[in-house]
This record gives C-alpha cells, structure tokens and sequence, in this order.
C-alpha cells in the first residue's frame, strides 16, 4: 500500500496501462506506413481514402445509413444477444455444476448442441422466425416504417447470437461451480449454512472468475458470428452488411474501414473486459 | 451435563477395488459439558471421521449420537478460510448463515475478532495473513456463534512452535470463558497434555479408543515441571506402543 489518494494511483495506473499499450501497437504502425507508402490506389484503395470515410462516420453511406449508424445497430444486436445468452447461460451452467442429476439430465444435449456453429442455424432460424424484429413482438407498428434500431433486432439474428454466447457461458460456469473446493461446501455446511446460502454465499463467489472468464469468451463470439451473420441474407444494416454492400459496389475503401473498425471494436471489448476482470475485487482477492 | 455421547458408532469405505474397509471400530464415548477433550492417535485411524460423524459432514453405518443442541464450530487444519472474503466477512458467516441481524454480526464478530487480536486486520483478504493469524481467524469463524461444542483438526499443526503455543493458551481461555465443550485432534503429545481436561487415545485398524484419562495436572500449567513431563512421557509410550504394533 502506498499512502496516496486512490483516485491518484488510478490515473497512474491508467497511464501505465497505455504505456504498456505502446510497443504492441508498432507492427501496426508500420503496416500502415507500409500501405501509405507502397500503395498507390489502383488496387487497393489509399489510406487516406479510408480515413476520409472513418473521420465522417455520421455521414451516409451507399444509402444505407451512416457508419456509426451501422457499427450502433451490430453492437446493439450483440448486446441484446449476450444479455439473453447470460441470463440464461448462468443459472444453466449453475445448475449443471451443482447438481449432477440436472447435469447428467442436460449434459447431452449441450455437447451436441455447442459444436454446432451459429451460423449454420441461421437459415433455420430464418425460416423459423421470419425477419420478425423486436418492433413487431413489442406491438410497436408506429415505428414499422421509421429508421429506428428495434426494427432492426430481427429475432432471427438474436437468436443466433445468444446461441453463440449462451455455450461458453454454460461450460465456463459449469466448470467454475465444480470446481470449487470440496473444503469450502463444507466448512459452510458445519457452519451452519442452508442450501441456498451456500449457493449464494460460497459456490457462487467462488465460481465467479470462471464465470466472468465465460462471459469475455462469449462477448468475442457473438462479435464474430454478428459480422458474419450480417453479411447473409436476413437483414440490410450492420457493419457486416456494409462490408459485403461495399464489396459489391466494388468501393473498397468503405470495405477496408469496416475491416478496421471491426478490428478495433473486438479489440476493445477484450482488453476492455479483461480490464474490468482485474479491477473486480472479487477476480483479485482470490488465493495465490 | 452430558455434551454429546458416541454409542457403538461404526464406520467403513470400501477401497478402489470395493472391498469394505472398516475404519471406526465401535467407538463408545461420553464427553461433559464444558471438558475440553484431546484426541491423539496415529495418523489414519479415523480421528477426522470421528469429527465429521459428529458434524454430521458424513454419517455413521450404525450406533448412535445424542446431543443436546446441534450448535456446532468447526476449526479445519488449514485453508477453509473463505479467500475472497476479508477476515471480517469470513468471521461473520456463521452469523449470517444463521439469520442474525447485519449489524448484529458485525459487532459480534468485531468483538470476537478483537479477543484473537486481529481487529486491525478486519479488512484484510486470509492470503494476505500469515499463516498463525489465519488460524487465528478460523478459531474467531468457528466461536463467534459461541456454540455449545467446538471441533477442531490439527488446527495448529503447521504452525511453528511459538505461535503454536500462543494460539494453545489464547483457545484455552477463550473456551473457557464461553464454557464451550471442545474436541481437539493433534498429533502434538506435548500440545494435548497442555490443554486437555482429558486425553483420549485411538489405535488404528480398526479406529478405537485405547485410553481415555483425566489429566489431573493444575492450572496453570508448567511445561517444565516433573507432573507435566511424567504424563507426557506416560501418554507418548502409549503412542510408541501404538505406533510399533
Ligand atoms: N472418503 C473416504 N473414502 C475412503 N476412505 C477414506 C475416506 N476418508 C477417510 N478414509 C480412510 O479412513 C481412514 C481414517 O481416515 P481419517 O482421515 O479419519 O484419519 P485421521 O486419523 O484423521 O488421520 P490423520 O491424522 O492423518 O489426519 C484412513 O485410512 C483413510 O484412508
Ligand atoms: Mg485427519
């Protein structure tokens, strides 16, 4: 411990943090130096001209709405699918490792389950849930024809999203509850501790950076599977979308910038959450 | 007043290959409210068992236990302190776990924490203590409900022999003043006789009780007097006798 003020020794921590940033961040400068200096716009398109596109992301785009309009709409959609994939992943998988009869009950269906790659049940999930968007399941049909984003939650995607999510959830928790120490259950059951206590008071803190460990690997999931879900069919917005659009008009710039930004956003969300894992009292104060 | 009594209790596992392997021999015994009871024997013979039959972690195959109230602290050798939380969370468990009122079991465990010396520490993750101030913590966990009985195995069994012998009179006298019934398992002849009301000896293969004695000494006791070293000597022949068969 030293003796300042924790504010103080966050801002220094944080100036660390992106001092640490520094040396990875010299390949990628130098392959953009490389792309400006060696480029010369016939085959692939200029740098400048993709960060032309990246410095107006509020304006629109091949008429299909602006990019941050489109980067909004595929986070959206993945936040809503992680959200559903961890309200359902964490008391599953919680059960799992709690309970065997539940777990020799369930075990089957989620191993043959979990292989089985989102997208390959996107054309099912087309079928099944029609381009229903949330719009509609909520009774909003004033919205229907407005540009607004739960028109473009179509229940399709979602679905394939929490699919995405919901397994590395389901195992990491699963894992995370039986693996807590035998010592632990039983010093709380001597102690007195009921059934739900000890859920709640022991199995569940104690599992919980494994459960978190699930929730960073379904996060990069859902982001993967959402670029790759947009550019099939069942929907016209998203950055995947852009993406593909743009590769058919042949406008690579707008192309590259979606790469770019898709890069970044994924890059965010990991460091992003691998940040809060370590801030998380919880994450640290386990034993060394 | 009778604190609990064991009747015939039986226990067996069956080994890897399913053969039943018997471990608790009948065991009859009988233990007064408020003695304080160590249990020597030689590693194997099921001293843990006998332990958590009583709590009540494992089940007899046959006998039977009578007991007053079923207000229990268990004291593990090491490493049952819950990490993630601080000393004071950890001391207040029990309380919780038993419904008592939030503010109720801070107080109640700030006092307890402060009999063992460790209220400084409240705040303090088990990992960051050493390795006698977390003994210390698991004693304050397993007396803050002030229960009528108190197990503890090898509690201070990898501690080093100072702080062992702090930790032997600070559990003496605060179970003392709580009048609590204990039963303390060790290895450490010397750390039974300085302790114990009584001494209970178990033999091996399977568990039973070899001998079972009063100790008579006074208190305070003196570790270098010629009445604390005859008993010692007298119950670590008995030990030798066991060890060798
Ligand atoms: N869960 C179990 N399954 C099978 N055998 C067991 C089990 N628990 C204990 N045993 C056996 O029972 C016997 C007694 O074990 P116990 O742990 O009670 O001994 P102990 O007297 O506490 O020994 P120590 O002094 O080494 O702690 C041992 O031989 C052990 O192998
Ligand atoms: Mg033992």
């Amino acid at each position: 411990m030293d003796g300042r003020a924790p504010s103080e020794r966050n801002t220094k921590a944080f100036w660390q943090r992106i001092r640490d940033l520094l040396p990875g961040l010299i390949i990628p400068v130098l392959i953009l130096a490389a792309w400006y200096f060696y480029v010369d716009g016939s085959f692939l398109p200029s740098p400048s001209a993709v960060f032309y596109i990246l410095l107006h992301p509020a304006e629109d785009i091949l008429s299909c709405g602006s990019l941050l309009w489109n980067i909004g709409v595929s986070l959206v959609r993945v936040l809503l699918g992680l959200f559903i994939a961890i309200v359902v992943g964490t008391p599953f998988g919680f059960m799992m490792g709690a309970n065997t009869g539940f777990r020799k009950f369930t075990s089957v269906v989620t191993e043959l389950a979990r292989p089985l790659s989102p997208i390959a049940l996107l054309p099912l999930s087309i079928i099944v849930f029609k381009d229903t968007s949330f719009t509609e399941v909520l009774g909003l049909n004033s919205l229907k024809y407005t540009r607004h984003v739960l028109n473009e939650l179509q229940i399709g995607m979602i679905f394939i999203l929490a699919w995405g999510g919901v397994f590395p959830i389901i195992l990491e928790t699963m894992h995370g509850v039986r693996g807590v120490r035998k010592v632990y259950v039983e010093a709380a059951r001597v102690l007195g501790a009921s059934r739900t206590f000890i859920f709640r008071h022991v199995l569940l803190p104690a599992s919980l950076p494994d459960i978190f460990t699930g929730y960073r690997m379904a996060v990069g999931r859902c982001w993967m599977v959402i670029i790759a879900a947009e550019m099939l069919p069942g929907t016209n917005s998203g950055i995947g979308y852009l993406l593909r659009y743009s590769y058919q008009l042949s406008r690579l710039d707008i192309m590259i910038a979606c790469i770019l930004i898709i890069a970044v956003i994924g890059f965010v969300f990991s460091r992003g959450l691998e940040y809060a894992g370590d801030r998380w009292l919880l994450l640290r104060a386990r034993e060394r | 007043m009778i604190s609990f009594s064991f009747l015939g209790i039986e226990k067996s596992y069956s080994d890897p290959s399913g053969k039943k392997l018997r471990v608790l021999g009948p065991v009859d015994l009988t233990v007064e409210s408020g003695q304080f009871l160590c249990l020597l024997g030689p590693t194997g013979c099921g001293k843990t068992t006998l332990l958590r039959i009583l709590s009540r972690l494992e089940s007899a195959d046959s006998g039977k236990i009578a007991m007053g109230s079923g207000n229990l602290g268990y004291v593990f050798q090491q490493g049952a302190l819950f990490p993630w939380m601080t000393v004071e969370s950890n001391v207040m468990f029990p309380l919780k776990a038993k419904g008592v009122k939030p503010g109720l079991c801070r107080s109640r465990a700030g006092e307890m924490l402060r009999k063992v010396g460790l209220y400084e520490f409240r705040r303090s993750f088990p990992h960051e203590l050493s390795g006698g101030m977390q003994q210390r913590t698991a004693l304050a966990r397993g007396l803050v409900t002030e229960p009528d009985i108190l197990l503890l195995d090898e509690p201070f069994a990898s501690l080093d022999t100072r702080t062992g012998i702090n930790l032997q009179e600070m559990l003496r006298k605060l179970c003392r003043s709580l009048s609590t019934t204990v039963v303390f398992v060790t290895h450490n002849i010397e750390e039974a006789v300085y302790m114990a009301d009584r001494i209970v000896v178990m033999g091996h293969r399977p568990g039973r009780i070899v001998r079972d004695e009063i100790l008579s000494l006074e208190w305070p006791r003196d570790r270098l007097s010629s009445d604390f070293t005859g008993v010692l000597l007298s119950f670590r022949q008995t030990f030798e006798e066991l060890v060798d068969q």
